[in-house]
């Protein structure tokens, strides 16, 4: 099994209001086709750590590895084209543009990167969109679906480019119980049938518990980050 | 090729604050508006005074100026074995006369810029008709050569211009000095020069040009009468007018002219200074005005795009997320400020050739301005579109700039 993500000894301060080690030493890897929960008390930097993982931060000491390629010390735009090719997010709230459709939501990433044409980017939007349940909803403005229904969209915005990684940060926090456990099911779909490494921070107990490996974090360290039995 | 995603992303924050976006482009509008009705009033009038200049002065003047003394002479008999000076040099007052000036009005025909010369003589003199005197200067012409470079025949009210070709005691005269002195065609009028001699001429012709001045003091007969006048034998000249083609160029032309012949030019931009002057002041102030409304148009260029980058900031910061890089947001602001400045300068155009089209009916009957003068020049309006364009790029760089530097990570963890 190849190695999707490689953290060594990655620390940060936060200088206010004073200066305050938010994550020390951290180091863990993450194998290509794994689903891993983040778990931890709040303010034990789960946020903090992923987006370091994300490249969008970049204000920290250590060394990171994505999909074999060194990330640390590459430029600012070098970094936007790895995210725009490579990784897909999804947040506690959707931040769908409200103007556009939600297919040109879905499109945007795409569109970005270039590699195909507007009525092929269209197309593999749309067949996301289908796969999410949200064909219906594809020409529908995204500031006027449900929730649920924009946090699905924003997962298949995650999905457009056909990412190695996906990240999230409480993907789930927003949703009720019923479309937690879709997001679940997707997330668990992508990453065993399309080999997808997923790497999501969560309060949620019982969707960590369903994932193939929890990392717990305590005061800016990682604790344990146990492979459960069944899956070793 | 359908517009980038860029380009889409701008189009698409446009449009979601139409009411905002007109505000700005209004702005835009007014400038461009403005831009290209001072403009072609401006242009309007300097065309305007510059053709009244150049229907009483020619482009070059050429004549015998006194010359101040100089050791010349002195260095010829004393030679160079002392140094000459001369101290307190004063002008020598001479005969200003052109020498063979046959000769001379032939080198400067042969050159190609010239178009049309005339040779004359001037003199101050008094205009008497009763006990009333009026104070003026006599034009012995060829009439035919001044007809050709001043057009006098176009302002004839009365009689025809080659009447004082055919009599030399015919003289054509101003609409002014006619009322001044109640003269009416075929009416006797007498000239005495500063040397008491006089004369008395019938009236052949009236004219009326755009200049009162000209109209009240200036009156024209043939050479030989001025000749006559001054004492003076018929070969006598002081002035040699020429027109070339390139009336611009005319002080340079001339410079060129006075080395060639030796004696002084004077172009009418060097005779007419002043108006000259004119011309420049209003050009400050237009640009000063104009400057002003691009200034306030790119400040509600400014704003909106301050506007719509604080409210769209989570959006900026997203794609900034999925990719986009800071070059990519800047392009999306800009783009917003230059489809902005396109809607603005587009309207700019039309309310820029509406304005001056409905002034230029605007009936002024000042003097021999009967209508404003305007022009309608394609340069003015492309010159309008490109200055909203480049006040709607700087007026969109600064916010786009400012937009490309959001940090992705703060915004989005709130
Ligand atoms: N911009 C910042 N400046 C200073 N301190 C910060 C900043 N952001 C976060 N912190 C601090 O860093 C620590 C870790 O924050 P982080 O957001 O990573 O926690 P978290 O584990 O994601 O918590 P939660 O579960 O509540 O989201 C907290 O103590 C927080 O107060
Ligand atoms: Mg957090």
């Amino acid at each position: 099994m190849s190695i999707a993500l490689k953290a060594e000894k990655i620390s940060k301060y936060f200088y206010t209001p004073e200066k305050f080690k938010v994550l020390s030493d951290v180091s863990f890897e993450v194998q290509t086709g794994e689903f891993v929960s983040v778990v931890g008390k709040s303010g034990s930097g789960k946020s903090t750590m992923l987006y370091i993982l994300s490249t969008m931060d970049t204000d920290y000491t250590g060394n990171l590895i994505l999909n074999d390629q060194q990330i640390t010390g590459r430029s600012v735009n070098k970094l936007a084209a790895f995210r725009n090719e490579h990784l897909g997010f999804v947040f506690q709230f959707h931040y769908l543009l409200p103007d556009f459709t939600c297919l040109q939501n879905v499109m945007i990433p795409a569109l970005r990167l270039k590699k195909l044409s507007a009525a092929e980017i269209e197309h593999n939007a749309y067949e996301k969109l289908k796969t999410l349940g949200l064909e219906d909803q594809a020409l529908k403005t995204a500031s006027r679906i449900s929730g649920g229904q924009q946090q699905r969209v924003a997962i298949a915005r995650a999905l457009i480019n056909e990412p190695a990684i996906i990240m999230g940060d409480e993907p789930t926090g927003n949703l009720d119980s019923k479309n937690t456990e879709v997001v679940f099911d997707i997330f668990k779909q992508l990453a065993a049938e399309h080999n997808k490494t997923i790497i999501t921070v969560t309060h949620d107990n019982d969707f960590a518990a369903k994932s193939d490996r929890i990392i717990e974090m305590k005061d800016g360290i990682i604790i344990s980050h146990d492979r459960k039995p069944h899956e070793l | 090729m359908k517009a980038g995603i860029n380009t889409r992303i701008a189009y698409t924050y446009m449009v979601s604050k139409v009411k905002s976006t007109l505000v700005a482009a209004l702005g835009v509008t007014f400038g461009i508006g403005m831009f290209i009705f001072m403009n072609s009033l401006i242009t309007g009038t300097n065309e305007y005074s510059e053709k009244t200049m150049l229907s009483a002065t020619p482009h070059i003047r050429l004549y015998n100026d006194n010359k101040i003394s100089n050791t010349d002479m002195l260095n010829r008999y004393l030679g160079d074995r002392t140094i000459n000076l001369i101290s307190n040099p004063q002008l020598v007052p001479q005969d200003n006369r052109i020498f063979n000036p046959d000769a001379v009005a032939a080198v400067l025909r042969k050159r190609k810029e010239v178009i049309a010369l005339s040779t004359q003589v001037t003199a101050n003199i008094i205009y008497s008709k009763g006990n009333v005197q009026e104070n003026g200067t006599i034009f012995g012409v060829n009439i035919a050569e001044q007809d050709k470079m001043f057009d006098i025949s176009s302002n004839m009210i009365a009689g025809k211009t080659q009447s004082v070709a055919d009599n030399p005691n015919n003289i054509l005269i101003g609409i002014g000095l006619a009322q001044k002195l109640n003269l009416k065609m075929g009416d006797y009028v007498r000239i005495t020069t500063s040397t008491g001699l006089t004369k008395t001429l019938q009236v052949s012709g009236i004219f009326k040009t755009t200049i009162k001045n000209v109209d009240e003091t200036k009156t024209y007969v043939s050479l030989p009468v001025v000749q006559q006048l001054l004492q003076k034998d018929r070969a006598y000249i002081t002035d040699i007018y020429v027109n070339v083609k390139n009336y611009s160029l005319a002080t340079e032309t001339g410079n060129s002219m006075a080395q060639q012949t030796g004696y002084t030019s004077e172009s009418w931009q060097q005779s007419n200074e002043q108006s000259l002057a004119g011309k420049k002041i209003r050009d400050i102030i237009a640009n000063a005005v104009i400057f002003t409304i691009l200034l306030v148009a790119g400040f509600g260029i400014y704003n909106i795009l301050n506007m719509v980058i604080y409210e769209k900031i989570k959006e900026i910061a997203i794609l900034k997320a999925t990719g986009f890089q800071g070059s990519d947001v800047v392009s999306i602001f800009i783009q917003q400020a230059l489809l902005i400045g396109l809607v603005g300068s587009a309207m700019g155009l039309v309310v820029g050739w509406f304005t001056s089209y409905l002034l230029s009916k605007l009936y002024l009957g000042l003097g021999n301005v009967t209508y404003l003068p305007m022009t309608f020049l394609s340069k003015h309006y492309i010159q309008g579109a490109i200055f909203g364009l480049l006040t709607s790029f700087f007026a969109g760089y600064i916010p786009a700039s400012k937009a490309s530097k959001v940090d992705p990570v703060s915004i989005i963890r709130g």
